[in-house]
């Protein structure tokens, strides 16, 4: 799926745009049929479009009036019965309910969190591996900086001065989780700014602009989704820690919401692991999802990881 | 101390989950000597004192009487120091402590108390009259002296000890609380080489002198706080030698604790949960105690802060001092609900400003006056009062906007956190957006003013005085740079007067009646909006506590109560029974955890030779 991939045989001469076209579906299929073959990427992307079917049905399977406390139908703490399968929160709300509908908060924060930390990542790192020099230095310090300080603790340290919501807790993960993505793409913008075509589309009067947009970002790509998939999964546990903490909006369902309340009302002390148990597994087969799915493009487009193709 | 919590804002503290509560157990396996490591608690147990171990969860604010004023360390002085007088645990009506005896001139106006001459400072130095007269004089001439209890003594003229059992008050003007001073006397031979009040805690060298039922002997902030029992305490001596205050920021882990046995009183902050309090109570060797609070749990209104100079500061929304507003705002929120659905019946609804627990001080509003539940009433006082709504039902302030109310919460209170997400709804309903701030410290945008609302709650004494004073005009901040004891700025000349009135009414019942018209004025103004009175429920295992004083005696709480009953009173569970679990409990952990070690270390050898032979050949 790399830009220079050699096109398969064309039939017909064909305009330098289907050329392109052509030449990206072929390596999308070739993808699809390397990814094919790693059956723990297929079982994670399996996970993935359940929870993501999940999540994009809830207002119809669940509807947001499961999250309204005034409209509550059962008893606070009720354990799982027929008509609440998995038993009540603290307000008389139906966790299964809540569940589902947490899913859409734990996924969206997961993507906007990861794309927030790949944007960041990708842009600095594309600008540092360009320009080199001064500014390159500095970059690499400054990620060097994020490296080393524990990502938790500088994003508690970020949700606790701004105000309780959703924005924030992205914030808080998005900026404190690039670094990685950062170096990794330096690395990449070095390798391929070195190649001969570089400095031939240099010599035709290609601006730094063009060169980083037409040529390196493109083969950037491959390497930043792998990083972004791998991301999500650790955002998605990085927003329920947070919301473990209490940092998160008390108003929004989400998971790491759900087990704070459930710590906050005394369920691990009274054993009321209906309550503690679901958010739990949950936060945990999405993240484990992808991961299995990141793992497996990153073998993909990455031959040398050595896995049997 | 009056008020034993000063606003709730302080009065709790932040939870800051398990990195500081696995700090806490390093600490304390720290500190706590070599072979107990795996079973601190029993450290004491093993050299047969009797310790009487109590999980908290609020921080202390500071242990010098001068500056304390949330309820853990009010409480801890109640055992440090006496009083002059103290409360009865029955009825709460004052009794001798350190003073005997105490008349009023015909006048009223010079107060004589007769000083006990059997209570002595834990240095062996006799506790006279000079000390105490020291102390209030030092409060009425050092303004950082005054910072905690300064209400009491701002009306006193002159304070003298004419000899060491007698103490001479004499008052500007008649003063109703001179059987209620909440004041812990210090000793002056101490506490004269302290130079800055407002910046001495008293809690660098130990032990503390002091002359009430327990000595303080260690502290360490957020760790523990560690009292001995004076021997000599003119009450008699303390059945437990030893209590320890030991800190759970979590809740959950305290309760684990208590079940396991590794305290043996849990307090809850505020509260156990109804969840908690439900589990326990099935578990042998563990008694719930549940009780009528001390507390109100209110919903404050920011009334636009202001400073004693007059001056404006904060930013509380304008349309919040339009009296019909507050009454919808009310009018809107089902305390019914509330005490179903959030405190699952541990709470009584809200009525006035003092919990019916003070059945002299009780009022309640009429019919007529009282704010009950109903949101098209709600919706019409809105309407009247100019709010209307637009066209995406939303209602606009004057200036335009949609109004949307910022609510200040405890993040560590998982009651706020409900309640306001009740309010949401319910105040979403009438067109009102709310935008819940969760903070650890809510103090800083408090004492600034910028809030719209808040949740608030005070512990009440059996003399209300203190927990009017802070509604007073008199109880503003000088300046919006300085802290006053004001609860939420509240200021008002009707309930001002009323408040002068009551402190200089001898005649009990008047002095109640007045009392309930300062109520009936708050109640109207609606800045300061009672929606329950919580529940203490506390919970204790009954093999290592065998007997303990409640208050009141009947159906009465444990922890913070006003005095030293509970914990001067306890009485230890035969000693051979709760130490021989415990103690087989000790020595099976320690014995598994040192064979542990030995195993660890023998394969660790063994690997490490094994790869020293391999690399030789």
């Amino acid at each position: 799926m790399t830009a220079e991939t050699t096109p398969p045989a064309a039939r017909a001469p064909a305009g330098p745009r289907q050329l392109a076209r052509q030449r990206r579906r072929a390596s999308l299929v070739r993808f699809w049929n390397r990814y094919r073959s790693h059956r723990a990427g297929l079982l994670g992307l399996a996970l993935l479009a359940l929870f993501a079917l999940a999540a994009l049905t809830a207002p119809l399977t669940v509807g947001p009036d499961v999250a309204s406390v005034t409209e509550a139908p059962g008893r606070p703490m009720e354990s799982p019965s027929g008509d609440f399968p998995l038993g009540t929160d603290r307000f008389g709300r139906d966790l299964l309910g809540l569940l589902i509908w947490g899913t859409r908060v734990s996924l969206l924060i997961g993507l906007l969190a990861a794309l927030l930390s790949v944007v960041i990542g990708a842009l600095v790192g594309i600008t540092a591996g360009h320009f080199r020099g001064v500014y390159d230095t500095v970059m690499m310090r400054v990620t060097d900086w994020f490296l080393v300080m524990p990502t938790l603790v500088l994003a508690i340290a970020l949700a606790t001065v701004m105000s309780r919501s959703l924005g924030t807790i992205v914030l808080a993960i998005g900026v404190t989780s690039w670094p990685t993505t950062a170096r990794l793409v330096r690395a990449q913008t070095l390798a391929v700014e070195s190649r001969p075509y570089i400095e031939r589309a240099k010599a035709l009067g290609g601006g730094h602009r063009h060169v980083m947009s037409r040529h390196v970002l493109p083969n950037v790509m491959p390497l930043v989704l792998a990083q972004a998939t791998l991301i999500i999964s650790s955002s998605i546990l990085a927003e329920a820690t947070l919301a473990f903490l209490g940092l998160g909006d008390p108003t929004v369902v989400s998971w790491g919401g759900l087990l704070q309340e459930a710590r906050e009302a005394g369920a691990v002390s009274s054993g009321d692991w209906w309550y503690l148990v679901p958010p739990g597994i949950a936060i945990a087969v999405v993240a484990l999802a992808f991961t299995l799915c990141g793992r497996a493009v990153e073998s993909v487009l990455n031959p040398r990881l050595g896995v049997a193709r | 101390m009056n008020a034993h919590d000063r606003r709730s804002r302080e009065n709790r503290s932040p939870r800051s989950g398990t990195v500081r509560l696995l700090a806490t157990v390093l600490t304390l396996a720290a500190v706590v000597p070599a072979p107990s490591a795996l079973a601190p608690q029993r450290a004491s147990a093993a050299d047969g004192d009797k310790v009487l171990t109590v999980a908290v969860a609020q921080s202390v604010d500071s242990l010098s009487p001068f500056l304390a004023s949330r309820l853990v360390s009010t409480s801890i002085h109640r055992l440090m120091y006496e009083y002059l007088t103290n409360y009865d645990p029955k009825d709460a009506h004052p009794v001798p402590a350190l003073a005997t005896k105490w008349t009023p001139s015909a006048d009223k106006l010079t107060w004589t108390y007769t000083i006990r001459s059997d209570s002595t400072w834990s240095d062996g130095r006799r506790t006279t009259a000079e000390d105490a007269a020291w102390t209030f004089n030092k409060m009425m001439t050092d303004e950082g002296a005054a910072t905690a209890n300064g209400s009491y003594v701002g009306n006193f003229e002159k304070v003298t000890a004419p000899s060491p059992t007698r103490l001479v008050i004499e008052l500007k003007k008649p003063q109703a609380t001179m059987a209620a001073l909440d004041v812990p006397i210090v000793p002056k031979h101490i506490w004269e080489k302290v130079g800055d009040f407002s910046d001495f805690n008293n809690d660098k060298s130990f032990p503390v002198v002091g002359n009430g039922p327990f000595v303080l002997t260690d502290y360490k902030a957020d760790s523990y706080v560690r009292l001995k029992a004076n021997k000599n305490f003119w009450r008699g001596a303390p059945k437990f030698d030893e209590l320890v205050f030991r800190y759970y920021k979590d809740q959950d882990a305290a309760v684990a604790a208590l079940r396991k046995g590794e305290v043996s009183f849990v307090a809850g902050a505020p509260a156990l949960t109804p969840a908690q309090a439900q589990s326990l109570k099935g578990v042998k060797n563990i008694r719930v105690n549940e009780a009528p609070g001390r507390r109100f749990y209110a919903l404050a209104v920011n009334p636009g802060a202001k400073a004693a100079n007059g001056e404006k500061f904060g930013d509380g929304h304008p349309s919040l001092l339009d009296e019909r507003v507050r009454h919808a705002l009310f009018t809107a929120v089902d305390r019914t609900t509330l005490i179903d659905r959030v405190f699952q019946g541990h709470a009584v609804e809200g009525e006035g400003y003092i919990p019916p627990r003070f059945s002299t001080y009780f009022w309640k509003p009429s019919a007529s006056q009282k704010l009950a539940y109903d949101p098209a009433k709600a919706a019409q006082l809105l309407d009247q009062a100019g709010y209307r709504k637009n066209g995406d039902g939303k209602r606009v302030g004057k200036d335009g906007k949609p109004i949307t109310y910022r609510i200040l919460c405890h993040a560590t209170d998982p009651n706020d956190k409900a309640v306001g997400q009740y309010l949401q709804e319910w105040w979403s309903d009438l067109g009102i957006g709310v935008q819940l701030d969760c903070l650890d410290n809510v103090s800083d945008p408090w004492l600034a003013g910028t809030y719209d609302l808040a949740f608030d709650g005070w512990s009440v004494n059996p003399d209300p005085d203190f927990v009017l004073s802070i509604h007073t005009c008199g109880a503003l901040p000088a300046t919006p740079k300085d802290v006053g004891a004001t609860d939420n700025f509240i200021c008002d000349k009707k309930y001002d007067d009323l408040y002068a009135r009551q402190l200089a009414e001898y005649d009990p019942a008047e002095r109640a009646n007045i009392v309930k018209q300062m109520e009936s004025r708050l109640y109207d103004l609606g800045y300061m909006n009672v929606m329950a009175y919580p529940n203490a429920v506390e919970a204790y295992r009954t093999d290592q506590i065998k007997s303990i004083t409640t208050m009141p005696e009947k159906a009465g709480n444990i922890y913070g109560q006003d005095g030293y009953w509970s914990w001067w009173s306890a009485v230890p569970a035969s000693a051979d029974s709760s130490s021989d679990d415990s103690g087989s409990t000790g020595v099976i952990a320690g014995t598994v955890g040192g064979l542990a070690v030995v195993l660890g270390a023998v394969v660790f050898f063994v690997m490490r030779r094994r790869a020293g032979a391999e690399d030789r050949e």
